[in-house]
């Protein structure tokens, strides 16, 4: 046990928080973007492992920010192709979003097997890029201060993109219109916005923040790809945007709450071998049950506290 | 009666028609990666389309694989009819096998009990694992996507480290139980073939499931609740305790399916990540069949048969097997629009643009 | 003469086949309050449609400012001053008043919403026409007819100057209509033109100049308001002499249902309604009073089950219904017909049949040991559908495969093909042609007739005082005002009532109440 408490007080842990709750922040604020307009997206999830893909067999052949952007761009797309199916042919947008997943699923190891000249399982390989550290060696000995050294270039970009996702959806017009269209469509589009377009940006604004945690996973938390490794993430994240109330800032909480989590599995195979690794990862799974159920009962509380029967 | 049946008929027909277009559609667009990609594509895609049917070994696997689809995609049915999104089949598969091991490879194992019995107890585990995720949704209000998916990574783990740990022989760093005994496996309805009793039971489920729905008060209020869940309401019907219902007796079905792959001749044992990510397949098969139960075993069939013919493409040319990924999201994508009128003259289009795919086939 | 719009010969025939504008012509002037006036599916609110770009005309011009328009969608009405209130408000329930009235076109400082000058200008608009409302409220707490000015102010925002409202005094009380017409004749004065959809005469001939009548998707004629008269539009309107007559009750029969000191709660801990007690007997329409959302509707869901009691009793004769399920109380006697057939009186995807048998499963004629008997279900369809005649092409098409009349004629055939001991009601003719109005007010007296306790709730007042015994008035969840129907009562004495201008002491109210 205090093992365990020393490792998790630790600079290192706290880095390794940040390193697993990248990814997640990005696909939560993926899956917010597009929850407030009105579009469940469950594709987080394939969104992801196309985009970690895609940066990776770009970066092998580019500077690592092509990659990224390469993945972005992936992710963006898949988020137009649901657009179209869902907004355009009128399909039911989870099972648009399912049938991205199975595109992702099999996809990716088709995509890395033509790539690879024959590789399913591992991108290994392929010289692919990571993206950059920033260090900060003069805080490096500074107590609290050295908490900030050592993070991936997009953790910080994360930070940012999380205050300019709060900025976007309460300070700008465009913000306005995405709640309107998610919360009352007919209102909006009696004002004369466009409905369906706005729901397109959201999609592909979605996807494209799933496919910078898709690059994040893919070169930087691991450098390569290996067939699933989101291994549920983009569910999870799902998950998280319920959680935090459907804000980005609770939203960014749960994300971080949920890395955590993934961060002990990562930590707790070292500290305790006689548990078997398999356990060690259902952690993050049964947190997320955990906590969606802890959500709605307290949801349910609130309002018995206030006095209604039942 | 007449016009009931003529507007079956006409109803079957023009959906019928609908996911065959997009299985051509999607068939199309698999051929064209196929030459893309391939230094072969001419056998690559006559290995594809006929494989399967090749030999009696060959059939049986596609007829285990048409069982095994059969059943995850009433489970999936059972629970789109009330429009649960609840995805936990895979799981329910899981801890179903799991159950069903645990029968084989218990002293009954070697009675003639060691069939009924695993079954029971895998369908009694399915049913329980497919009720969490629906009571944690009637009584809290949690999101059954979220958290059936969760549900099925934590059962994946835990069956692959009971699996690992516990099943496999100790010290032998195998990742699977030993066989079970013959009396635990089903028996071969065609000798040497994985024909088995595993296509029996999945149609029988397909009746039952059927039954259920159409025949049964309970079927009519899970139908009641999935079309408006206000009105079930209003007219006296307990929306959801139908839902956590729906949600269970789907779990039986993930249960059985579980059993039917580590009783079946296939495995005839338990490994780590035995199900091969078949039991979301499932999803597809539902969706094509419009969630009709009967329709779904013909869906299976069709589907199976591709899903086998990418197997052996696979196998024997240089396209990998995970090709089939991109003509399976196409077929739900392509079933779960309306595309009467639009793609009809895509199709159009795309049979003038055939010889251009030609030439291209000519070129490389 | 000056002509702000110009409709010559619009016609728009819908993909169905119907033909709801058949040359239909239209004149407004500038600065005129031009009432369009028919009855239910006369083609009003197409042609409106049309003048607002969200109907395209199969045929015929149309001239603004004796420009020629095409719009393509709405915007382009806005763009060239025609603003449209719907008699469903389009506000998002979540966002402030300012927020509503400028999403689309909101004042920008750079790539910011600027807050301070969305505020200011609809202060600003605000007090210019005199459509009092607080911008930085909450939408959802408003009353309707707030709500309304905020759909007013949304167009002049975007600087309407042909303002079409349609159906507006529908949603009122009569208190409140007064408010809308000082409002209309403040924005007349400034030199905006209205154009008022409706179907209540005195009203229109109150507020317009000028009255375009319309029957059958055609143009009957124009008429100047001052020159016409209450029974000269009817007949033109009609086309013949049409009286909605209904008979007062003749029973007095014995106490059915008994409401005591009821008070209901929202999800959210709002008390909805409090300490209501009133009682229906049998044989007789007691009709509930009220602007929409002072605890009628929430009554009713009580009464059938659907909304939990948190205090007080609801008891059919003897036994006390507020532990019991909705089947429970299905199994008493208890039939309903809810307010919105789509979300809660119908499942569009199932079959009639299966509608038609909904609430009925537990009956040993359509299931035993759980088991269907199709054939039964099949036959009682056959029947209903025969008795009610419902046009649909068998027992086994779609729900919604049919007309709004003939969907709310299955809702009306599964609650009343057996006799009820108590009946409840909420809007049963919205949305529905003079027709089916006519059969289902028919249905409900001779429901009534035969002995059946009925609660009546409609926003419709003249419905409530054709149908109603007795008459209790809601504010604020509160019964305020209780009276027995007669010729004497009208609109104008209950409508003081439910603004809470007015209320009775409990020793005027005991006798209507009984």
């Amino acid at each position: 046990m205090i093992e365990l408490l020393t490792a998790v007080f630790s600079v290192t842990f706290f880095v390794t928080v940040i390193r697993a709750s990248t990814p997640l922040v990005f696909a939560t604020m993926g899956g917010l973007i597009s929850d407030l307009s009105g579009a469940l997206n469950v594709a987080l999830e394939g969104m992801m492992l196309i985009a970690a893909l895609t940066s990776v067999i770009v970066s092998a052949y580019a500077p690592w920010w092509v990659g990224v952007l390469a993945g972005v761009s992936a992710g963006a797309m898949l988020g137009a192709v649901m657009a179209l199916f869902h907004l355009r042919l009128k399909a039911d947008i989870i099972l648009v979003g399912f049938g991205v997943n199975i595109l992702a699923t099999g996809g990716t190891v088709f995509a890395l097997s033509l790539a690879t000249g024959g590789d399913k399982g591992t991108s290994i390989n392929l010289p692919s890029k990571a993206i950059p550290r920033v260090n900060l060696p003069f805080l490096e000995d500074v107590p609290v201060l050295n908490l900030l050294h050592g993070h991936s270039l997009l953790s910080w970009f994360a930070v940012l993109t999380v205050v300019a996702i709060w900025y976007f959806l309460y300070r700008t017009p465009w913000g306005l219109w995405l709640r309107g269209v998610g919360e009352y469509p007919a209102a909006p589009e009696a004002a004369g916005v466009n409905v369906r377009q706005v729901r397109t940006w959201a999609l592909v604004a979605s996807g494209a923040l799933s496919g910078l945690g898709g690059a994040q996973l893919a070169m930087f938390n691991y450098v390569g790809f290996t067939r699933d490794m989101t291994a549920g993430r983009g569910f999870i994240a799902l998950g998280a945007v319920l959680l935090g109330a459907r804000h980005p800032i609770g939203a960014l909480f749960a994300a971080l709450l949920f890395g955590v989590f993934e961060a002990l599995s990562i930590v707790m195979p070292n500290l305790f071998s006689w548990i078997p690794g398999e356990l060690i990862q259902t952690i993050p799974f049964v947190v997320t049950v955990l906590a969606l159920i802890l959500l709605s009962i307290r949801a349910q509380r609130a309002l018995k506290a206030r006095g209604v029967a039942n | 009666m007449n016009d009931k049946t003529a507007l079956r008929l006409s109803t079957a027909l023009r959906e019928g028609s609908r996911a065959l277009l997009a299985l051509v559609i999607a068939l199309l667009v698999a051929f064209l990666l196929v030459l893309l990609t391939s230094d072969e594509p001419m056998r690559a895609f006559q290995t594809f389309l006929t494989a399967p049917l090749g030999s009696a070994r060959t059939r049986g696997l596609w007829i285990d694989d048409v069982a095994k689809l059969t059943l995850t995609g009433l489970a999936f049915s059972l629970v789109f009819q009330a429009r649960q999104f609840s995805l936990g089949v895979q799981g329910q598969v899981y801890v179903g096998g799991l159950f069903a091991a645990l029968v084989a490879l218990s002293p009954i194992g070697q009675t003639w009990l060691a069939i009924p019995l695993g079954m029971l107890a895998a369908m009694l585990t399915g049913a329980a694992y497919g009720f969490l995720p629906g009571y944690a949704k009637a009584r809290f209000g949690a999101s059954e996507i979220v958290s059936s998916l969760m549900f099925n990574y934590i059962a994946i783990r835990v069956v692959n480290w009971v699996t690992r740990a516990h099943l496999a022989p100790e010290g032998s760093g195998q990742l699977s139980s030993p066989d079970f005994p013959d009396t635990a496996v089903f028996p071969a309805l065609i000798p040497g073939t994985r024909f088995d009793l595993g296509i029996l039971f999945a149609l029988i489920a397909t009746g039952v499931v059927w039954f259920l729905l159409y025949r049964t008060v309970w079927g009519l209020k899970l139908r009641l609740v999935g079309d408006n869940a206000r009105f079930a309401e209003y007219a006296g019907i307990k929306s959801k305790a139908v839902m956590v219902s729906a949600m269970t007796v789907s779990g039986a079905i993930g249960g059985l399916l579980g059993a039917v792959y580590v009783q079946g001749r296939a495995f005839g044992r338990i490994d780590i990540d035995f199900d091969a990510n078949l039991a979301f397949e499932g999803i597809l098969v539902a969706i094509v069949a419009k969630n009709r139960p009967l329709a779904v075993p013909f869906v299976a069939i069709a589907y199976g048969y591709m899903r086998q013919g990418a197997q052996f493409m696979g196998l024997r040319t240089d396209v990998p097997t995970e090709m089939l990924a991109v003509a399976q999201a196409l077929i739900i994508l392509l079933v779960a629009s309306q595309f009467n009128v639009p793609f009809a003259k895509t199709i159009a289009r795309l049979r003038g643009r055939r010889p251009g795919g030609k030439s291209r086939e000519a070129r490389t | 003469m000056q002509r702000v719009i110009e409709a010559r010969g619009i016609t728009r025939i819908y993909p169905g086949g119907t033909v709801a504008n058949d040359g239909v012509s239209l004149v407004v002037r500038p600065g005129e309050v031009h009432a369009v006036v028919g009855e239910n599916g006369a083609g009003k609110s197409t042609l409106m449609k049309i003048l607002f770009g969200i109907e395209k005309p199969d045929a015929g011009d149309l001239l603004i400012d004796g420009r020629e328009a095409r719009f393509e969608g709405p915007r382009d009405a806005i763009d060239r001053g025609v603003g449209m209130v719907f008699q469903h408000f389009s506000l998002v329930p979540s966002f402030t008043v300012y927020e509503n009235v400028v999403l689309g076109s909101e004042p920008r400082a750079g790539a910011r919403f600027d807050r301070a000058a969305a505020i200011e200008r609809v202060r600003h608009l605000s007090e210019t026409f005199r459509l009092k409302v607080d911008p930085e409220a909450q939408t959802r707490t408003l009353p309707v007819g707030q709500q309304q000015r905020v759909e007013i102010l949304k167009a002049l925002y975007r600087d309407a100057k042909i303002l079409i409202l349609d159906e507006p005094t529908a949603v009122l009380a009569p208190q409140e209509v007064d408010e809308l017409f000082t409002a209309i004749r403040t924005l007349t004065a400034e030199g905006r033109t209205v154009i008022f959809i409706a179907h209540k005469l005195p009203e229109v001939l109150e507020i317009s100049d000028r009255i375009t009548v319309m029957r059958a998707g055609k143009t009957v004629g124009e008429v100047v308001a001052a020159e016409t008269s209450e029974p000269q539009l009817a007949a033109m309107m009609v086309g013949r002499e049409v009286a909605l007559r209904v008979d007062r009750s003749t029973h007095d029969g014995p106490r059915a249902v008994t409401v005591e000191n009821l008070t209901l709660k929202a999800d959210t801990g709002v008390t909805l309604a409090e300490n209501l007690s009133l009682n229906v007997h049998e044989g007789e329409i007691v009709g509930l009073v009220g602007v929409e959302g002072n605890g009628q509707a929430e009554l009713l869901e009580a009464v059938a089950g659907l909304r939990a009691v948190s205090s007080g009793d609801i008891r059919l004769k003897d036994t006390s219904l507020t532990a019991l399920s909705v089947l429970e109380r299905r199994h008493l006697g208890l039939s309903s017909i809810p307010e919105d057939r789509l979300a809660e009186g119908l499942a569009v995807e199932s079959t009639t049949a299966e509608n038609l048998v909904a609430t009925r499963l537990d009956d040993p004629r359509f299931a035993k040991r759980g088991l269907l008997n199709l054939r039964a279900i099949r036959a009682h369809a056959t029947a209903l559908i025969d008795r009610f005649s419902i046009r649909v092409g068998g027992p086994e098409f779609k729900v919604g495969t049919l007309s709004g009349g003939n969907m709310q004629k299955v809702v009306v055939a599964r609650e009343l093909s057996e006799q009820p001991v108590v009946l409840l009601v909420n809007q049963p003719t919205r949305g529905v042609d003079l027709g089916a109005t006519q059969f289902i007010w028919k249905s409900i007296t001779d429901a009534r007739d035969k002995g059946a306790a009925v609660l009546l709730s409609s926003a419709d007042l003249s419905e409530l005082l054709a149908l109603s015994d007795r008459l209790v008035v809601f504010y604020h969840g509160r019964i305020v005002a209780a009276f027995r129907n007669s010729e004497a009562l009208t609109a104008e004495t209950l409508g003081s009532y439910m603004l809470g201008a007015d209320r009775m002491d409990d020793g005027q109210m005991e006798a209507a109440l009984r």
